[in-house]
């Protein structure tokens, strides 16, 4: 394929993701997978002759989720898998009008906890973010926090390349950390006060070092959904007294878990506090 | 506010009106913030999001008349929910926030502490004129009775409507079967009498006393999903037999229940027999 045809058909998949929903598209060379991940979680071991990687951003919450005062309703609606929605229809979009193959990156774990494919990975390969010193998400320069989906096809696109400059930290964040020895997201979960994030900044101004405490970050981020389950399940399972066993069963914790593993209502996640300090993406949760 | 932005404000209302029509809406409305008096401190559309003035409420999605003729009545089960509203009410308030610029929040569905929902969205969709409250329970429309709504929160002053003057519920002919025999087609089918959920009595044309006993109504509504899963959990628990526990565990009524939670078979609701018999969007539930 020429490469004026090849420029045109980018510019057309990337435009339909936007309007399939996406806030952000960029496309990667998924032999740039070789450096980073172990035999098998490479696109082309997931989809054999894959010639590139699409990838699609799009934003959780609203801004005025952001401003709730009630933090259960971010739970709720904090994620609303419009990015799974619009990598498909870019997916269906390559096999029937450019009549190559196209799947889904399977991003969530299949064993352990570990994903066949890391969507954080591809969204920097991608050029659509770069890792940050809070809990490692990925951070995109205008949005910041941000939920990606990926596409894997054999159809050869353009590729972007990754961010020149870090998005995080943040100037702001420098300052802080320069004054204070910290930065907003480590002054809201710092590790060595119980919290889950450490770090430093080097004299370029770039992530010298950071620490984030999944366990930790788990127990406080996933109170509903399939921890809280499991826990709650645990507890009832070994408890002796039937009267006591019953109460549980029926209590507003354990109703509340089963609710959050049944997909209506998406409490994926309980804890939002380093991204509502970041300063990146912060214009755009500011609204009237 | 001067006469131009209240123009523009008009103009807002419809430009999401149009939204909401194109893209799976039959009807949407706009409640004034200010005007949930009725409902308690904390369940309010300033206690959700600060500032806000004013509630868009959407409804449509309703079962299809196809859906109603079914003889097989776990088709109804397992293909009527709200998710569609809900999926548009949080494209509006992209919307909202992208298009005008104003803080947006979906009232999350289901319901939280307690078992209570976040915001009434029935109180809503009664304020924004969508429909009214009926003996049987459901906010319906006039002309289509029975759908399920959504509401989003906004910092946008949007005009407000009003209540419906006339009520949906009782229907003209409800009144007159009232007068004649002392029951309704809703109170007929399920009488709290004779063990059933629903009571109420009909005076000067309105409805009056309702009676509604929303366990008994939840026993019945609820076989599958998560208080079927938390009564057959107890049941298998606490048997002694170790393998009647494991065939229990096995059963059709567990395997049902668990397909239901995953959402994977949607089978929330399994009585909708006082909507059935409703005469109100009964022509939208006949066709050929």
């Amino acid at each position: 394929m020429n490469a004026s045809k090849t420029e045109s058909r980018t510019q057309q998949i990337k435009q339909f993701a936007l309007d399939a929903g996406a806030d952000v598209v960029g496309i990667a060379d998924p032999r740039a997978w070789d450096e980073h991940v172990p035999l098998g979680h490479r696109p082309y071991d997931i989809l054999p002759g894959a010639q590139s990687v699409v990838v699609v951003g799009s934003r959780g919450p609203t801004a005025g989720a952001w401003r709730s005062p009630n933090h259960r309703v971010m739970e709720v609606n904090g994620y609303d898998f419009r990015n799974d929605a619009a990598i498909h229809r870019v997916a269906d979009m390559i096999e029937k009008d450019f009549d190559h193959q196209a799947i889904q990156a399977p991003g969530l774990p299949t064993g352990g906890h570990l994903p066949p494919m890391s969507m954080m990975l591809s969204a920097v390969l991608a050029g659509l973010g770069t890792r940050s010193l809070a809990a490692n998400i990925i951070l995109n320069p205008k949005y910041g926090l941000l939920y990606y989906s990926a596409c894997i096809t054999t159809f050869e696109f353009e590729y972007d390349g990754m961010l020149e400059q870090d998005v995080c930290p943040h100037p702001m964040c420098v300052d802080s950390y320069r004054r204070f020895g910290k930065t907003p997201c480590m002054a809201a979960c710092p590790s060595d006060e119980g919290g889950c994030l450490d770090g430093s900044i080097d004299d370029d101004g770039r992530i010298d070092y950071s620490y984030y405490d999944r366990e930790r970050c788990v127990s406080r981020a996933m109170n509903f959904g399939i921890n809280s389950f499991q826990k709650a399940l645990a507890q009832i399972v070994a408890e002796q007294d039937t009267e006591r066993q019953s109460t549980m069963i029926y209590s507003d914790f354990f109703s509340r878990s089963c609710s959050a593993i049944t997909h209506y209502k998406e409490s994926v996640a309980q804890c939002f506090e380093c991204m509502r300090v970041c300063p990146i993406g912060r214009a755009e949760r500011k609204l009237r | 506010m001067t006469a131009q932005n209240k123009a523009d404000f008009e103009s807002a209302k419809s430009e999401l009106a149009a939204i909401a029509g194109k893209s799976g809406a039959l009807v949407s409305g706009v409640a004034a913030a200010d005007a949930f008096d009725d409902a308690p401190e904390g369940y309010r559309p300033v206690d959700i999001l600060p500032h806000a003035k004013s509630v868009f409420v959407i409804g449509g999605a309703q079962p299809r008349a196809g859906d109603w003729q079914s003889p097989n009545y776990q088709h109804m089960e397992v293909t009527s929910t709200s998710d569609r509203m809900q999926t548009l009410a949080l494209k509006i308030a992209r919307s909202i926030e992208d298009r005008f610029s104003y803080y947006a929040v979906c009232v999350p569905p289901g319901v939280d502490r307690g078992q209570q929902p976040f915001m009434s969205i029935s109180m809503a969709a009664d304020l924004a004129g969508c429909g009214s409250k009926s003996l049987a329970g459901p906010v319906l429309h006039p002309e289509y009775g029975f759908m399920y709504y959504a509401a989003i929160i906004t910092t946008m002053p949007l005009p407000a409507d009003s209540p419906l003057e006339t009520p949906a519920c009782p229907a003209p002919e409800c009144v007159q079967m009232y007068a004649a025999e002392g029951t309704t087609p809703c109170l007929s089918i399920c009488p709290i009498k004779a063990g059933g959920c629903l009571g109420g009595r009909i005076e000067d044309g309105r409805f009056t006393d309702r009676q509604y006993d929303s366990t008994r109504c939840a026993t019945r509504v609820q076989n599958y999903w998560v208080p079927a899963f938390q009564k057959v959990l107890r049941a298998t628990l606490q048997e002694p037999d170790a393998d009647k526990q494991k065939m229990m565990l096995f059963s059709s009524m567990f395997s049902r229940t668990l397909w239901s939670m995953t959402y994977s078979n949607v089978s929330q609701g399994q009585c909708a027999e006082c909507m059935r018999v409703c005469p109100v969007g009964l022509e939208h539930r006949t066709k050929k």
